[in-house]
């Protein structure tokens, strides 16, 4: 790979951190063939959560600290739990001791303590083709499809060596070619609600890793964010077009690719797939982390049927500082609003078995990353459901 | 012997391999306390990684697995190396923060847990000191969706009665895919092949010795075949009926380089 001045200075006289950084880049580089790193704007680290990183990613995290500082905007994904409301949560005291040191070790390497999966709703967004290492998949998804901006799908510690070193490398979504279509996916009904999600999953398990090319149907800049991060759980998709939507749709060729129609039966069945429950211990909206309108809508939702089951929502801090008003209806109801943390990272199964949700994403991990059982429904129904 | 690989982490070590067949990973995969090998799916579970070279063919699973490996080299009980087919970002990542000397491109299925071995990632390539490496070819024939099969005959050195495809001993410096072509026009009398692509080389093991095959796609515009002495019998066959003869070591693994998994 060829180096700048700058970056072989890193690698060679740097701080411990710098160093490892560089290496880290340099491994990524030659797995993926390329030949050069490419300065990025920002950059979003995930494992934050002492749930999955455990053990071992708390003390690679807490050892790192130590030289270790970002040069670029750094944010990073949810914890396991929300700092300030964890004991009302009845999480374990050693867990959220624990939780709080690798928030600390992020902090010290300079990353904002955003604890989000949603990034673009925090106030900077990337502009159209800024060049980012990304670590969220559906932050990934987002940043691409619907701002244009590049990013490869990063692990954690490689996210983190890029926000250190402000340099990623250049191969795969960075490119032009990287950002072409491989298949048509064409959509026969008009969707809404729980309909993009499930555009999402059902489009994520037919492309694989392929980067689709939807046809047929309209959508919010909201409506993509549900869509694109199921299907970048089901998928390992980085990256969508929507015709006459997204912004390099245009751009795209489409002559000559393969063509998959995902039909309203295809949808009912990818329904019943993600549905295993009966009854719901719980009701879980996030993952990713909702908007502010999002949020007012639940709110508005919630005051109009109180469900008698608890509901948490998950949003960024950010957006729960910003809304008091629709915080303060949701706990009337005997809601919680949380923030740091996400559905699927926080520890639910400690005290829940079923878990009811209109995300996509949600539906997809719950099961495996919770062991819960999931009723994967819209929210309207759900709520009338548990009146 | 010694192979070429592609250097992923620089670095270099010398040791004794221990092998999983199978994906492998560092989460769930190994004890962090003690650095054994803890799944059973490997064949070595209870071995050590410490003071060994970890082959296996890609890693699988959680992310969490780069942190793992970082925490076992920095307790002294990671592996010297490691060795895959195809490396992957968790466990790629995981030996550049553990320092660990990574490889790629070697088909792990030809090495044994025992095996003395000489791992050199900074210059890219694999040494087995006691095993004698023998260079082959062997060329798939491909016509109208199905793959020529010949069965040794009692005069050949190796393997016989055994099913094989077309293949030779490479001599010299010979170009491997020019020998290909000669052995098919020896083996089978055919003309006017075209050729369609070659294949990661299979190590196919014979106890102290090495096989490395280089595998070769072509398509044989007749099925009208002439043996010569090498061999008795032929079939053309779809490649997913492999599995209902006697036939030389991997010889599946090597269609399958050239054919994809599916055969």
């Amino acid at each position: 790979m060829r180096l700048t001045r700058a970056q072989r200075h890193l690698l060679d006289e740097g701080t411990d951190a710098q160093r490892k950084a560089m290496e880290i880049l340099l491994t990524v580089g030659r797995l993926a063939d390329a030949s050069r790193l490419v300065p990025i704007t920002s950059a979003h680290v995930s494992g934050a959560s002492f749930k999955l990183i455990g053990e071992p990613g708390l003390e690679f995290l807490e050892d790192f600290a130590s030289s270790a500082r970002v040069s670029v905007p750094t944010s990073v994904n949810p914890l396991g739990t929300d700092l300030a409301q964890w004991q009302a949560l009845g999480i374990p005291p050693e867990f959220a001791e624990k939780q709080a040191r690798i928030a600390r070790a992020y902090e010290t390497m300079g990353v904002r303590p955003t604890f989000s999966c949603t990034p673009y709703l925090l106030g900077v967004r990337p502009a159209f083709g800024d060049h980012l290492a990304w670590a969220e998949s559906s932050a990934v998804c987002f940043a691409n499809s619907v701002l244009g901006a590049r990013t490869n799908r990063e692990g954690g510690p490689a996210a983190l060596a890029a926000a250190i070193v402000g340099a990623t490398p250049e191969y795969g979504l960075h490119t032009d070619e990287g950002r072409q279509p491989t298949v048509i996916v064409k959509i026969r009904t008009k969707p809404r609600g729980i309909d993009y999600s499930l555009i999402g999953l059902v489009a994520g398990e037919r492309v694989g890793d392929g980067l689709p090319f939807f046809r047929g149907f309209r959508a919010t800049e909201g409506d993509l964010k549900w869509l694109g991060a199921a299907l970048a759980s089901s998928g390992a998709c980085g990256m969508f077009h929507l015709e006459g939507v997204t912004p390099e749709g245009r751009r795209a060729r489409v002559k000559g690719l393969k063509s998959i129609t995902i039909t309203p039966d295809d949808l009912t069945s990818a329904k019943r797939a993600h549905t295993d429950g009966t009854e719901a211990d719980l009701i879980g909206l996030g993952s990713p982390q909702l908007s502010t309108e999002e949020l007012q809508a639940i709110a508005r939702l919630i005051d109009r049927t109180p469900p008698r089951i608890p509901v948490w929502v998950f949003t960024s801090r950010l957006v729960r500082d910003g809304n008091p008003e629709a915080v303060g209806i949701i706990e009337r109801h005997g809601g919680r609003v949380l923030a740091d943390t996400c559905l699927e990272v926080t520890l639910l199964e400690h005290r829940f078995g079923t878990v009811a949700t209109p995300s996509g994403k949600g539906a997809y991990y719950l099961p495996s990353l919770c062991k819960q059982k999931v009723i994967f429904d819209d929210l309207e129904t759900l709520l009338e459901r548990y009146a | 012997m010694k192979i070429r690989a592609r250097g992923i982490v620089p670095g270099r070590a010398s040791s004794m391999a221990i092998l999983s067949p199978a994906p492998f990973s560092f989460v769930g995969g190994v004890d962090l306390a003690t650095g054994s090998i803890a799944d059973a799916a490997t064949g070595i579970a209870g071995e050590r990684l410490q003071g060994r070279i970890l082959a296996f063919p890609t890693g699988k699973g959680s992310t969490v697995g780069s942190y793992v490996l970082y925490g076992l080299g920095k307790r002294g009980l990671g592996p010297t190396a490691i060795v895959n087919r195809r490396a992957d970002a968790v466990v790629a990542v995981g030996a550049t923060l553990a320092g660990i000397p990574m490889v790629d491109r070697v088909d792990v299925g030809g090495l044994r847990t025992g095996d003395r071995i000489v791992v050199d990632a900074s210059r890219g390539s694999v040494e087995l000191p006691d095993v004698k490496g023998k260079r082959v070819v062997t060329a798939i024939l491909r016509n109208r969706g199905q793959i020529l099969i010949v069965r040794r005959s009692e005069k050949v050195g190796t393997f016989q009665g055994r099913w094989s495809a077309i293949s030779g001993h490479i001599e010299g410096r010979e170009d491997p895919k020019h020998r290909a072509m000669v052995e098919v026009r020896e083996e089978t009398g055919l003309q006017g092949i075209g050729f369609r692509s070659a294949g990661d080389p299979v190590l196919a093991r014979d106890g102290a010795t090495m096989y490395i095959v280089d595998p070769f796609l072509f398509d044989a515009p007749s099925r009208r075949v002439h043996l010569d002495w090498e061999n008795v019998e032929h079939r053309w066959i779809r490649p997913e009926e492999l599995d209902r003869f006697a036939t030389v070591p991997r010889l599946t693994d090597v269609v399958a380089a050239v054919l994809g998994p599916s055969a």
